[in-house]
């Protein structure tokens, strides 16, 4: 779960004296939303985004002649000009769920990746982060979810993975949530197989109970079934 | 009425998944029985099956993955890729009876011989990828039957309709580029159920990109939401690719007795889909309908189900 394994490493990246166009180029070659900019000694001075790009570009809206006024005013701006100094970053060794607050409390899609000698060792993105995230609910291999309903004591979850242990399951993943049911917690295996009928028959004799789809729904309970 | 085939072949039943398996032989018996009781057979076309060539199998599956399978069946192994496809020695054998059978009958359909066609096989396949078992699959019966038809009868445009409960991931990767073969899948939505892909989003790629499509159903739901989507969804796109046969997938494990999903589809339910695959059928492909058995484990509903899918074959 550290940002090193899921960081993008081939970063691109911009000088501060470069004019704005050279942003929006590369935001539109490499299809990404954010530049680090950094200096000769590839330490990084700040980051520029495609918003920064947009609010200083000219805007269609403008009469002719002050379209042209702008275009001269933002051929001279420079990327140092526009971005943002001093950017929040992360380092190699900080976690996913770290990027995940950090993007959430600060509003930024991207994230820098700085070494502790302040260069950049790679980008983390919103992107990335999903692709780690869908990694880890193991999603990304067949296989089915089983909503699973315990009493809220402490070892009922190994009890259930003894149980798939047991059946020789393989699993991508358990999530764990609240149940609405005061003193129940729900558990969601992952189970990377299309055969649980005997794990559920296992599970049913101890103890456990499964989650009937109908009460899935809180808020929108699904019609009675009408008959065709 | 219709001159509606059967694939039906005892040996369907050797391969055999060991013990807490819901895929068993006595599936295809009390298919069969069923079909006795109420009077059918009688007025079914018997199909016996065959091997079938090797080279319909390679049409859509890797060599390797050919010889993997049966070279595993010869020494005696007990699963391919995934404990969930248990084998037996005979299991490689059968399965390409139950390919043959098939594309026996797909060969009559296109000349005439019959109308259209039930084909109650084992092991089913449309979990099958090109270069692996999955799902208690290992060769994707309806997509061979696909690219038969298309190589071997001039069939441009192949409609394949899958309402087994899971969705047929085996058959979309293998057309998904293709823009001849359209592959429409209702299921039980994939955040829930095996094999965990069928999202509305995936639509195709590249050039077949549109003539996949898939219809989702939340857990809980039946046959109000199937009759949506199926109205919604697959009837304005077979209007606009115009299929010139269909191919079913036909699994009947959405079936509210059925424990293998969520779903609750009622018996009335399926037949009202057969019902319309076949006006379908009959406005785009002259009626030509081959439908391949994939799920459906319930011993005790899937006498009934078979024989009403089989009624409305013959009905026409």
């Amino acid at each position: 779960m550290f940002i090193e394994q899921s960081m993008n490493r081939k970063v691109i990246t911009i000088d501060p004296e470069a004019g704005i166009a050279e942003a929006k180029e590369k935001m539109l070659q490499y299809r990404i939303h954010s530049l680090p900019v950094i200096d000769t000694n590839r330490n990084l001075v700040g980051i520029v985004t495609d918003r920064d790009v947009r609010s200083a570009w000219p805007s269609d809206l403008f009469s002719e002649e002050e379209t042209l006024r702008q275009k001269d005013r933002s051929a001279e701006l420079k990327i140092k000009d526009i971005m943002t100094a001093d950017p929040v970053t992360v380092s190699p060794a900080n976690t996913l769920q770290d990027a995940l607050l950090l993007m959430q409390k600060f509003h930024v899609g991207a994230l820098p990746v700085v070494d502790r000698g302040g260069k950049v060792a790679g980008i983390i993105s919103l992107r990335d982060l999903l692709g780690a995230f869908t990694e880890v609910l193991g999603i990304d291999e067949p296989g089915m979810l089983l909503g699973i309903v315990a009493d809220d004591r402490q070892g009922q979850m190994k009890r259930i993975v003894d149980a798939i242990t047991e059946e020789k399951i393989r699993f991508g993943s358990v999530l764990v949530s609240r149940h609405w049911e005061e003193g129940k917690r729900a558990f969601f295996p992952y189970l990377f197989t299309h055969n649980v009928l005997q794990l559920k028959k296992k599970l049913e004799a101890l103890g456990f109970t499964f989650i009937n789809p109908l009460e899935w729904y809180l808020r929108d309970q699904p019609s009675k079934i009408e008959k065709i | 009425m219709k001159k509606t085939g059967f694939l039906f072949d005892e040996r369907f039943l050797q391969h055999q998944t060991g013990p807490y398996h819901p895929e068993v032989p006595e599936r295809l018996e009390v298919i069969y029985r069923g079909l006795e009781q109420r009077g059918l057979l009688s007025q079914l076309t018997l199909i016996p099956a065959r091997p079938a060539d090797w080279r319909w199998i390679e049409a859509v599956h890797s060599i390797e993955h050919i010889r993997r399978f049966e070279e595993a069946c010869l020494m005696g192994k007990s699963e391919l890729d995934h404990p969930d496809n248990q084998i037996c020695e005979e299991t490689f054998q059968t399965a390409l009876l139950a390919v043959g059978g098939i594309l026996e009958a797909a060969r009559r359909v296109m000349e005439r011989e019959l109308d259209n066609a039930f084909c109650a096989v084992r092991p089913p396949g449309h979990h099958a990828e090109v270069d692996r078992a999955l799902g208690f699959c290992f060769f994707n019966n309806v997509a061979i039957a696909a690219r038969y038809l298309q190589a071997e009868k001039g069939v441009r445009h192949v409609g394949i309709i899958d309402f087994d409960v899971h969705h047929g991931n085996g058959t979309q990767h293998i057309f998904e580029r293709d823009p001849t073969v359209f592959y429409y899948s209702i299921h039980e939505h994939p955040t829930f159920s095996f094999p965990g892909t069928g999202r509305e989003f995936e639509k195709g790629l590249e050039a077949g990109y549109g003539y996949t499509l898939n219809s989702p159903v939340l857990p809980g739901y039946g046959d109000e939401e199937y009759r949506d989507a199926i109205e919604k969804d697959l009837v304005p796109a077979f209007d606009r690719f115009q299929p010139e046969v269909i191919l079913v997938s036909a699994g009947f494990d959405a079936h509210e007795d059925d424990d293998m999903s969520n779903i609750n589809l009622s018996t009335s339910g399926y037949s009202w889909i057969m019902n319309r695959v076949m006006e379908l059928a009959e406005r785009y492909a002259q009626g030509r309908v081959i439908s391949i058995l994939e799920g459906g484990y319930s011993l005790s509903r899937l006498p009934e189900l078979t024989c009403n899918h089989m009624e409305i074959l013959l009905k026409g």
